[in-house]
């Protein structure tokens, strides 16, 4: 059976608020890299360590160890870097969203708001629920609504107008 | 409409593609404006809660290198154990096996082995060593011998000499500097000796075992001249200059007490100390027995008061002179405390009885009456809680240690119209701002340990190099010492009136006219 490429035809709303979407998490992203790689002091490393829940050993295991650490750093900073760019200019936005995704799911599950665990940031309150696992499925949806061909640098190799 | 299959690029599609780019335009721009005011604004905004103007202390630079080849300081170290070997790393030196450990499988230096090669060179040369067990002179000699120092550089000098006893050391022509990390009970013989002997020396903390050796020992420093430093690193530590910058400029208030603590538990800990290290290698025919016990009392080679010589007091100087200094020294720093009025001391040796008559549980109170203040001093061998030094103040209450952490006092004037929960941080200093959120988890890892690194001028230092550093660079004419003779004589007096009213279980007295101690 062969596959259907499934094409999707927007309204001008639902375009413009998904590609506003798409803007507003990338710039998230860029700025949360920028900050990272501007601050020679920064590293993972605290964070890290005060991982909880079912991964915490490996979590720390990772920061106890300054090769694993560095490489975790290089690619923490320029992940989010260039995930951010890619998803503001819309180039290769959807594997920006899935690498998006891939980096939430490691925030998530190094300090996730389980059952009985008490959060180790202070900032709002979260059961299982929390904004790393919201934007994590907000990039899902971008990558099953992807904008980038419409609104983005991807419309110049894109065959279909 | 006829459907557009040509490869030509619209300019309805040129737009429609770079729509977003203007973004980065604005991401920048807006960056860039954030940073440079977010950093001004965090600044006045903590100042202005602590209504202070400026805070120089976190603007210090840290001086430049003063030493190359031309002017290496030969350098002998008296004394090659635990501690001897840490100073000797701050000085650009290591034994081959460290750098065997600390290599990685491919060939790549571990974590702590690449800040022993980032750091500055000192530029001294480690030309003499003297110690009483031949296990440590040994390894001096191995140290000396092993060329790999900061910057990977090659000095291509020959292995320190070995002296048989620091008095011919000191008389050598070819030792600049002498640098004691000996056991207490020979610090001031030997102090005094290099300072009459013309050589500028390093002296580990405690200062002396009696304060008629302080009283000696300043006399001959004073008169002689030479460039001191007594070892407590903690006067270079940020956290306290800071402290002490917003004492003086009144954001404590009045401070009338100020806590410090010892909390340890363990047998190495509590000193006892026959089984660490390469100590199991130490018998009567490799020890220098004579030499170790030097001007006390004649007693038979002894295994244990060898090498948990701190425990006796005939040789140490007891868990204040061991601890509590570290404390005392921190808290002169920042208060400027001087030498109590009147000490109050109790306690005993509950736990650990095998070893000397050190006592495990110690309470002492150093009465401050022109300051308005009393000292308290908590010790336990028994329990490793952490309790960082506390100053009650008037207007707050500051926990201080590598960090520091202010709390306004509720009924606080100075900050009456801040509304701020007092349970929550007026200030807080940590000493490397990479955090992306403080919690409470991640301040207690920061407030811990407050000797080892420092954070200056921008760079992330080690505390020990830059005590040594400083001292270094005196003797080469540039800046002087922080931990002087002066304060090395509060700091022995303030810690052997507490020794002198725990043996005599009674209050003692500083006659400060005479210079003694009275006892009841």
């Amino acid at each position: 059976m062969k596959k259907q490429k499934q094409h999707i035809e927007y309204t001008n709303w639902q375009v413009s608020s998904l590609v506003i979407l798409r803007v507003l998490i990338g710039w998230h992203f860029l700025y949360e890299g920028v900050v990272k790689v501007f601050n020679p002091n920064w590293s993972a490393e605290s964070f890290l360590n005060v991982s909880q829940g079912p991964f915490a050993d490996m979590f720390k295991s990772m920061a106890s160890n300054p090769e694993t650490l560095n490489v975790i750093n290089f690619c923490n900073q320029w992940g989010l870097v260039l995930i951010g760019l890619s998803l503001i200019v819309g180039l290769l936005s959807r594997w920006a969203s899935i690498g998006g995704m891939a980096l939430l799911l490691m925030y998530y599950i190094c300090n996730p708001p389980f059952i009985g665990l008490i959060p180790a940031s202070a900032e709002g309150s979260y059961l299982l629920v929390n904004k790393n696992l919201i934007e994590l499925f907000s990039l899902f949806v971008l990558y099953l609504f992807p904008t980038g061909k419409i609104i983005g640098l991807e419309r110049f190799f894109s065959t279909e107008k | 409409m006829e459907e557009r299959k040509s490869n030509k690029i619209s300019r309805r599609d040129t737009l429609k593609a770079l729509a977003t780019i203007p973004v980065l335009g604005c991401f920048a721009y807006a960056y860039n404006a954030n940073s440079s005011k977010v950093k001004i604004k965090e600044e006045q905004n903590y100042l202005k809660k602590l209504k202070i103007n400026k805070l120089e202390a976190t603007d210090e630079k840290l001086f430049p290198p003063t030493g190359n080849s031309g002017n290496r300081i030969r350098f002998g170290l008296v004394g090659n154990g635990w501690r001897g070997e840490q100073l000797l790393k701050s000085l650009g030196y290591i034994h081959p096996d460290y750098v065997k450990d600390s290599t990685t499988a491919d060939g790549k230096p571990d974590k702590g082995f690449q800040k022993f090669l980032d750091q500055e060179d000192l530029n001294v040369e480690f030309a003499g060593v003297c110690d009483t067990f031949d296990v440590h002179t040994r390894r001096g000699v191995e140290i000396s011998a092993n060329d790999v120092h900061p910057g990977g550089r090659k000095y291509n000098i020959k292995p320190a000499k070995v002296f048989s006893s620091y008095r011919d050391m000191i008389k050598s022509d070819d030792i600049d500097a002498i640098i004691i990390a000996t056991a207490d009970h020979t610090h001031a013989q030997i102090a005094i000796a290099a300072a009459k002997a013309g050589k500028p020396v390093y002296l580990e903390k405690p200062m002396t075992h009696s304060i008629e050796e302080a009283k000696e020992l300043r006399n001959v420093i004073k008169s002689t001249g030479i460039v001191f430093q007594l070892g407590h690193e903690n006067r270079q530590q940020m956290s306290f200059k800071i402290a002490k910058e917003l004492y003086r400029k009144g954001a404590f208030g009045d401070v009338n007490m100020v806590q410090v603590y010892t909390n340890r538990n363990t047998i190495f800990g509590a000193w006892i100390r026959d089984e660490a290290f390469d100590h199991k290698l130490g018998n009567k025919d490799n020890i220098n027995w004579k030499e170790f016990i030097a001007n006390t009392p004649d007693c038979e080679f002894d295994f244990q008061k060898y090498f948990s010589w701190q425990r006796y007091s005939e040789y140490g100087t007891g868990i204040t002179g061991n601890d509590l200094t570290h404390q005392y020294d921190s808290m002169n720093q920042i208060l400027g405390l001087g030498i109590p009025e009147t000490v109050i001391a109790t306690g005993g040796q509950y736990y650990y009885k095998t070893h000397g008559d050190m006592p495990d549980v110690f309470n002492a109170v150093f009465n401050y009456p022109e300051k308005g203040l009393t000292l308290t001093y908590d010790g336990t061998l028994k329990n490793e809680t952490y309790r960082p030094s506390r100053i009650l103040g008037s207007e707050g209450t500051i926990d201080v240690d590598r960090a520091l952490l202010m709390y306004k006092d509720r009924h606080s004037k100075r900050y009456q119209d801040l509304k701020i929960d007092p349970s929550d941080p007026l200030y807080y200093y940590d000493p490397q701002n990479d955090l992306d959120a403080v919690t409470s988890a991640s301040t207690k890892i920061y407030l811990k340990g407050g000797y080892g690194p420092t954070f200056i001028d921008g760079k992330v230092v080690d505390t020990t190099l830059l005590h040594l550093k400083e001292w270094v660079d005196a003797i080469r004419g540039k800046g002087k010492t922080s931990c002087g003779i002066d304060e090395g004589f509060e700091e022995s007096v303030t810690y052997n009136l507490a020794n002198l009213a725990y043996d005599h279980k009674k209050m003692v007295t500083w006659d400060k006219v005479n210079e003694k101690a009275i006892i009841g």
